[in-house]
């Protein structure tokens, strides 16, 4: 579904991707982990075709991104970090404007709003203005608005800042229900969220990836004793800094 | 999830109107766009019933050859928010994931900006009502002069969205969309032709700017009741030339 090819981006002089690849399969949830500025976020914006990449490949379904960004984005449920939104406009106007924008009319139009409202629980602020949010509600108008086509592709940025423990368990509820025919890749700096949800792992430092597989198998050619996530990503970067990458 | 089959993309029209509709929500949500409008046409008919009393003449040539002056500052406070506001909130990035071209983006917030001010223009229609009413009018002016006033605000509005594509600060894009604002109408004043022209008389730079660049000899045409080709070549020209510009800035955000 999702297939990236030695793709590199920078910006000017700084690498933020460094000859990524990786691909992501339907009924797959592949967590991307790694710190803050290791280019996590810039390769969802690529994948979400709103930076182009330096060089390198990215496939969507069918659709390059270079060739046919329209055909990309409208396979793909967008997310981004912090979850920029019109405060101004009402939650409902504004799913029926990201519904429109995904061809979406009439009793199509209706029931997709009526689905996504249910699905992620934005009934109680449906007919508030988006300023008038929490941030966990916001969070949840973001996902409502990607998954409004019923995307088989999603890509989620962070998709758990600002929500409560119980908003996280649910979360991740509802990322198991979204997996069905769905390629789900999503970015976190949150070790349990990646350990909770993930088939697979991408872990991503410095622009370069450093791994790609299932937590367990990682561990087990790291020779660590626990499939712990936070132990890997630990030895992954001590052997990367001892071979002086 | 439904089946692969990809849904069919938004044509030009229904992507266009669907941005349209949404900016010009955005624009009535605001008590601002009330204040604007308000604060405008009490300006524009305050200055205009001010001589029309003095000179005691049944025109409007006075309210619409004071309109330029007038949008220098009014069309930069519209258009200031429109590109700077998404760039600043990081709406932009969600507005360019979205499946639409960014050359229907443009023309459809352009399009909400020429409808909000073509709705501002239209506030001050009581004016000709008056003048109707008091005396014989000249209805064919009156309605070349409203042409030009729409020409007008279409070009400044073009030229104010590119430069509020081009920063996240929307004093900056105030200023600088004033400042060209500014260049685009005084460079066609008379007084300012004579200074420039004056500066170097060889190079006869102030003519040269004001028949060349200046958007005041196109628009005097209209309040002079005359719907020339070259005014309407020159507006069109300009306005294509700004949304283009806006576009292809767009498109450097994702390099």
């Amino acid at each position: 579904m999702i297939h990236v090819e030695h793709v590199t981006r920078t910006y000017g002089r700084l690498v933020a991707v460094d000859d990524v690849s990786f691909s992501v399969r339907p009924n797959e949830i592949v967590g991307f982990v790694g710190p803050n500025g290791a280019g996590k976020s810039t390769m969802l914006k690529m994948l979400s075709t709103y930076l182009e990449p330096t060089s390198g490949t990215i496939r969507v379904g069918n659709a390059n991104i270079d060739t046919d960004p329209v055909a990309v984005r409208q396979q793909i449920g967008y997310l981004p970090g912090d979850t920029p939104l019109y405060g101004d406009m009402v939650v409902m106007d504004w799913l029926r404007f990201v519904a429109g924008a995904h061809s979406l009319t009439g009793e199509a139009l209706g029931a997709a709003v009526t689905q996504v409202v249910d699905t992620c629980g934005v009934g109680p602020v449906i007919d508030k203005r988006i300023h008038q949010c929490s941030t966990g509600f916001r969070q949840r108008v973001g996902l409502a608005s990607a998954l409004i086509h019923d995307p088989p592709v999603l890509l989620l940025d962070e998709p758990t800042h600002g929500f409560d423990p119980l908003q996280v368990m649910a979360f991740r509820d509802l990322l198991h229900q979204l997996k069905q025919d769905r390629a789900i890749l999503f970015s976190t700096h949150i070790i349990a969220d990646v350990e909770a949800v993930s088939d697979r792992v991408l872990i991503i430092d410095h622009g370069r990836l450093l791994a790609d597989g299932t937590l367990p198998h990682l561990c087990d050619e790291a020779g660590l004793a626990d499939p712990s996530l936070e132990l890997l990503f630990a030895h992954l970067v001590s052997e990367i800094g001892v071979e002086g990458v | 999830m439904s089946d692969d089959t990809p849904r069919p993309r938004l044509g030009w029209i229904d992507a266009i109107r669907l941005v349209t509709k949404r900016e010009l929500c955005a624009y009535f949500d605001s008590p601002i766009a009330y204040i604007y409008a308000a604060v405008f046409l009490a300006l524009s008919s305050s200055a205009f019933m001010n001589a029309f009393f003095l000179e005691a003449v049944v025109d409007m040539s006075s309210w619409f050859e004071r309109l330029p002056y007038l949008l220098i500052v009014f069309v930069p406070a519209m258009t200031m928010r429109s590109w700077a506001e998404e760039h600043a909130q990081g709406t932009i990035e969600i507005l360019l994931t979205l499946p639409l071209r960014s050359a229907q983006i443009v023309v459809g917030k352009y399009l909400a900006a020429l409808a909000f001010y073509a709705m501002v223009i239209a506030g001050s229609l009581p004016i000709v009502v008056m003048l109707v009413r008091l005396g014989p009018a000249d209805i064919g002016t009156i309605v070349a002069g409203y042409l030009g006033a729409l020409w007008l605000g279409a070009f400044f509005l073009a030229f104010g969205q590119f430069v509020s594509s081009l920063t996240h600060n929307q004093i900056v894009a105030f200023v600088l969309a004033a400042l060209l604002a500014s260049l685009f109408t005084f460079s066609g004043h008379p007084q300012v032709v004579e200074i420039i022209d004056g500066l170097a008389p060889e190079w006869q730079l102030g003519s040269w700017l004001a028949t060349s660049v200046s958007v005041l000899p196109q628009y005097e045409s209209f309040v002079r009741g005359i719907v020339g080709l070259g005014a309407l070549v020159y507006f069109t020209s300009m306005i294509g030339l700004f949304l283009w510009l806006t576009q292809i800035g767009l498109g450097r955000i994702r390099r």
